[in-house]
This record gives C-alpha cells, structure tokens and sequence, in this order.
C-alpha cells in the first residue's frame, strides 16, 4: 500500500480557559475518510477550525501535501468544510450555491464537472430553486456539492447529518461514503454517532479531553479483542458485521462473512462487500439448531458476560470467526439456558434486523 | 380567561388606535391651512422650489458620505464584538442623536466656523453660509440612523456564511460584497432612506451651520415666522410627499417590502 500523505498536524495545541487541545499528532493519507469520534465537548470542531484557518493554533503546525499551512488565510487553503447547518447563502440559488467557490473562468471550464458530481449526487432537478423550499438531506447535498466542486485538498465534516431525521441520515451515508471515494478525496469526518464509524469510516480516531485517545483502522479497533472501559462505552451499543454479497433477488440479499451465509432486505451488488448494523437486542440464544424463520443462524462462541446492574439484563459477547457481536438478554434467560463463558451457542437475527450502513464494490 | 384575554385585546386595541390617530390627525389637517386652488401657485414660489432642490442635492451627497463611511463602521461594530473601548465607541456614535440639533450645530461651527483653524487652514473653502455647511451639519446628524441600521443589519447576518465563503477562496473583501452585504441590504437601506430623510428634515444644525441658502426645512421656518402657517404648508406638502416617496422607494427596494406592498395591495382589492 503506497498511501500518499496529504494531511499531518505536528503538536497541534490550542489553549482556551479551562481547556486545551492537544498536542495531536494525526495523519491523513490520500483516500482516507478518518472518522474522528468523541464526546460533546471534546474538541472535535477546533481540530477541524485549525485545519480550516478559522482558528489559529497556539502551538504546532498543519502540513498538507507537506507544505506548511499553519499561518496561511482560509482562503488560500482550498479545503472543504461542511458543517452541522448547512449554510447555504439564502440570496443565491441552488446552482448559484453550487458554484459560488468557483471563479467565471472555473465555472465555463469546470461546467462538465459540476454537471457531473449535481447529477451523482441526485440535485440536477434542484438547481433553479431556491434554497428555502429544500429538505434537511437536499441541503447538505447542495452544501457537499459546493465544497466538492471547489477540488478540495481534503474535506472536513462536522456532523454534517447530525440534524436529519433517522431515515434520511442512513440513506445520506451510504450515498456519501460513495461519493467521497468516487471524488478520491480525502475526508474528516467529526461525529459522535458510533454507526457513522461504521458506515463512513477507514480510519478512526478517537478524541478525549482534547487528546487522541486511540488511532487505528477500523478493522483493527472492531478487532481488538481487549477493549479499553472507553473504547467498549463508545463502540458497543450495536454490532458490525461486514461480508461479501454472493446473491440478491427480489429485496432479499444473502451475504457470506467467514463460513456463514446471512441475508438482509433491500438488494445489494453481487461481488459488492456490504457492512451491517445489528443491535444487540434483535440477536437472541439457543443452545441447540433450531427450526425457525429467521434467516441468520450463526454459531458462536461466549467469550464474556457482562450483567448490568439492577436492570435483569446481560450483555453476552461472542466471537463469530473475526467478528464480535453482543446479544443483550435478561439474567433469567441465561440462567435458563445455562450460558456460561467459552459455551458454543448459536446466535439468531431475522433479516428484516440488520440496517446496511456500507456498501462497496471492489 | 377568556373575557380577561378578550379585555386585554380591547385596550391593546384602543391605545394603538390613539397612537395612530395621533400620527396620522395633523396630516389630514396641514391641507386646510390653504385654499387649494392657491397651493399649486404657491408650490411653484421659486424660493419653496429652490429650498426643496437644495434639500434633496445636499441630503443625497450627505447620505452619500455617510454610506462610504458609516457601512464600513458600522460592518466594523457588528464583526468586533469585544474590542477595548467599544463602550464608548457607541457612546460617541449616538451622540449626534442624543444632542439636540442646535447644541450639535455649535459644535459644529467650533470645528468649521469662520474663525476655526480648520477654515483658516482652508480659506478658499467656505465651510459655513453655503452648501458644504449644510451637507456638513446634515451628514452629522444623520450619521446615527446610518450606523445603527446598518450595524443591526450586519448583526443579523449569520457569521457562519462568511466562514464558509472564506473556506471557499473567497477574500474578506469578496465575502463582504458577496455575501456580508447583500444579506445585510434591507437594513443598509433601511438605514440609507433614513438617514436621507433625515437629512432633509434637518433643521436646528443647519440653521446653526447655513441659514442662507436655505434648505427645505428652513424655508418652512421662515414662512411660518413671516406669513404664518398658510404660508409654510406648499413647503410642508412637499416635505411630506417627498417622505411619502421615501417609503415607497423602501418598499420597492427590498424584498420583504415588496411582498408587504403586495399583500396590501392585494388585501384592498
């Protein structure tokens, strides 16, 4: 893997009173969408501020594609920045939205392009409105597409579906992963929703009291078998599983993760790897093969049990071959059923239960 | 509950009737101080005609001035919110309304009376008896409704959309006449109508500053000492027709007050 650097913060600190950020040393290469995950309060809009030039640090520098930006003006960054509002200037319209970061020559040479990336991301019949007829999910389209047109070096996001209902946010992500790497470019994705991690994320970083707290690969973080108390509180509350699609007829797709076939609704690439939510409460035991109508019967193995306090409920975690999942059920079912840790015992979802918060093609 | 909610309606009702018959009342009255077949003649008294084109040349440049110089202040009141001494910064922007035009009219006449260093430092200009006084003393006391108009309108304006515009290579002078000051134009000229109209309803300053050549509102001083009242209105008319258009041009101007214009409109047919 020959990634190409394009980001690097070198003992970024930023003091205000009562906190400080930093010193954070992060890397973004080329590709790259780092999902940069943290609690309120964690300093997750400066780090994106101080790269953008809307804040200045008090210490370290930003080098992107090695040359040093820490003191240069925003506006000759060229970085895109999407925030929580979408921001879209009410005087202008849609299309005069869309190009606004563009110069008249940009726009006559660019015009293919923006052309291109309006219909990709589904606003062609959108581009002689005004704005303040749109929806939540048109706005941020819009408000992506006009940092996007711009050849951003990298792109910075901050919650950007924050504000969307349930529905649209998941239809929003799959959409934005795709165009992101369609684009090739770059990306920071700032949020505190542990399935933008999993629907968005190559890398992901986690931000604390202002420090960096752990950066990995999502794949090493999911496969970490010993979770730090912050790690296992962030992720956690669903489980991830991702697979390969080897069939998909009529709203019915069957995956294969390791020796396991699963099926989920709605239809899916044959050949695309897909990635699942399943939360922890849809996934329920039995000890032995049962008949049954849902479609996903894994067997697994208990590695812990964690009860939680007063509420008669328990986390049972399992391993399915590289995956951990956890099944959450009440004490009196495990004391029914005698589940015990290193017990193989087979975990059952119906396929109406995952959400698909990832699709790509390889 | 709902006689008492009834009763509060009732009396919010009365007092704005009172309020508005108390505005409106004198304009109704003003047109029978003259027989109307002589208002015409008299509205075409060449000292009236020449008070008014006085008005209006010297309250555009005024106004003029004051958009070159009170937007950009006012730009720079609404963006530095917590800079030391900006207290009195906005102490000394009201002053000018605060103080009543004669008091401002002889501070004025410090700075640019005849024997100021400022006029001795500049003898071939004449600061007072001629029209640069008068654009003086009504650039002065318009500045207030410039600056606080235009600084509310600044205020109004998301930051945030000046953030995003910079992000997107624009400059702090492109982002401020691409986007600061087109979402801020219903204020600014908001700002500029009444300053211009007050401008030309400026008395006691100019007065102070220039009582020769005279201005519109100096002429309905002087007709009303010699003649009477009779003899002021053709100048009082065209004073209130004059911000009769000044509303108008407001409307037509900006957006909203198109859209209220029409509602109106639409409402009387």
């Amino acid at each position: 893997m020959n990634n190409k650097l394009v980001l690097e913060l070198v003992n970024l600190t930023k003091k205000f009173i009562g906190f400080t950020l930093g010193p954070l040393n992060l890397k973004v290469d080329d590709n790259e969408i780092l999902v940069l995950i943290g609690p309120t309060g964690s300093g997750k809009t400066t780090v994106l501020n101080l790269i953008a030039g809307l804040l200045k640090p008090d210490e370290g520098s930003i080098f992107i594609d090695e040359l040093d930006m820490t003191n240069l003006p925003v506006e000759t960054r060229n970085i895109g920045y999407t925030f929580q509002n979408p921001g879209l200037f009410p005087h202008l319209n849609v299309y005069e939205n869309i190009v606004f970061g563009l110069t008249k020559k940009g726009r006559k040479d660019n015009h293919l392009q923006v052309t291109r990336l309006i219909n990709d991301l589904g606003i062609s019949r959108l581009t002689n409105r005004r704005i303040q007829g749109l929806s939540g999910g048109e706005m941020q389209k819009v408000s992506l597409a006009r940092m996007l047109v711009t050849k951003p070096k990298i792109m910075l996001m901050d919650e950007p579906l924050a504000h969307l209902d349930t529905s649209t946010r998941r239809r929003l992500r799959l959409e934005l992963r795709r165009v992101l790497q369609s684009q090739s470019i770059p990306t920071i994705y700032v949020t505190h929703f542990e399935d933008d991690v999993y629907a968005l994320s190559d890398s992901v970083s986690i931000l604390q009291n202002g420090m960096i707290e752990n950066k990995g690969k999502l794949e090493s973080i999911l496969a970490n078998s010993n979770p730090s108390p912050f790690l296992s509180n962030i992720f956690g509350e669903v489980n991830y599983l991702e697979g390969n699609v080897v069939h998909s007829k009529e709203e019915i797709t069957t995956f294969k993760i390791g020796s396991h076939l699963l099926q989920t609704l709605g239809d899916y690439s044959v050949g695309s790897k897909v990635g699942i939510l399943v939360r922890p409460e849809d996934i329920i035991l039995s000890k032995e093969v049962v008949k049954t109508s849902a479609r996903n019967v894994l067997k697994a193995k208990v590695t812990s049990i964690t009860k939680h306090s007063k509420s008669g409920i328990a986390d049972i975690h399992l391993t399915i071959d590289k995956f951990r999942i956890t099944s959450r059920i009440t004490e009196e079912s495990i004391r029914d059923l005698g589940i015990k840790e290193d017990d193989c015992i087979f975990a059952i979802f119906k396929a109406s239960s995952p959400q698909v918060v990832r699709e790509e093609y390889s | 509950m709902g006689i008492k909610h009834q009763g509060f309606n009732v009396i919010i009702l009365i007092l704005s009737g009172i309020a508005v018959a108390y505005i409106a009342y004198p304009l109704t009255t003003i047109l029978t101080f003259v027989e109307p077949s002589k208002l015409l003649d008299s509205l075409t008294r060449p000292q009236v005609l020449n008070a008014f084109v006085l008005s209006l040349i010297s309250a555009t440049i005024s106004t003029l001035f004051l958009s070159l110089f009170g937007i950009p202040l006012a730009y720079f009141l609404a963006r530095h919110i917590n800079f030391p001494g900006k207290f009195i910064f906005r102490l000394i922007i009201i002053i000018p309304l605060v103080l009543p035009p004669l008091a401002s009219g002889a501070l004025l006449l410090g700075v640019f009376g005849p024997y100021s260093p400022l006029s001795k430092a500049f003898p071939s200009v004449e600061f007072t008896q001629s029209i640069v006084g008068v654009i003086i003393a009504q650039t002065y006391v318009a500045s207030p409704f410039m600056i606080l108009a235009s600084q509310a309108a600044f205020e109004s304006v998301d930051e945030s959309y000046e953030k995003i515009a910079r992000v997107l290579g624009k400059t702090r002078l492109e982002t401020f006449f691409k986007i600061s000051l087109p979402l801020a134009k219903t204020g600014i000229i908001l700002g500029v109508i009444m300053s211009w109209v007050r401008a030309v309803g400026e008395l006691g300053a100019t007065m102070m500053m220039t009582y020769n050549p005279h201005t519109i509102s100096i002429q309905i001083f002087e007709d009303n000492a010699i003649g009477g009242l009779s003899q002021a209105v053709p100048a009082i008319v065209l004073v209130i027709l004059l911000s009769i258009i000044a509303i108008i041009v407001f409307y037509i101007t900006t957006k909203k007050g198109r859209h209220d214009m029409l509602k109106f409109l639409g409402s009387e047919q």
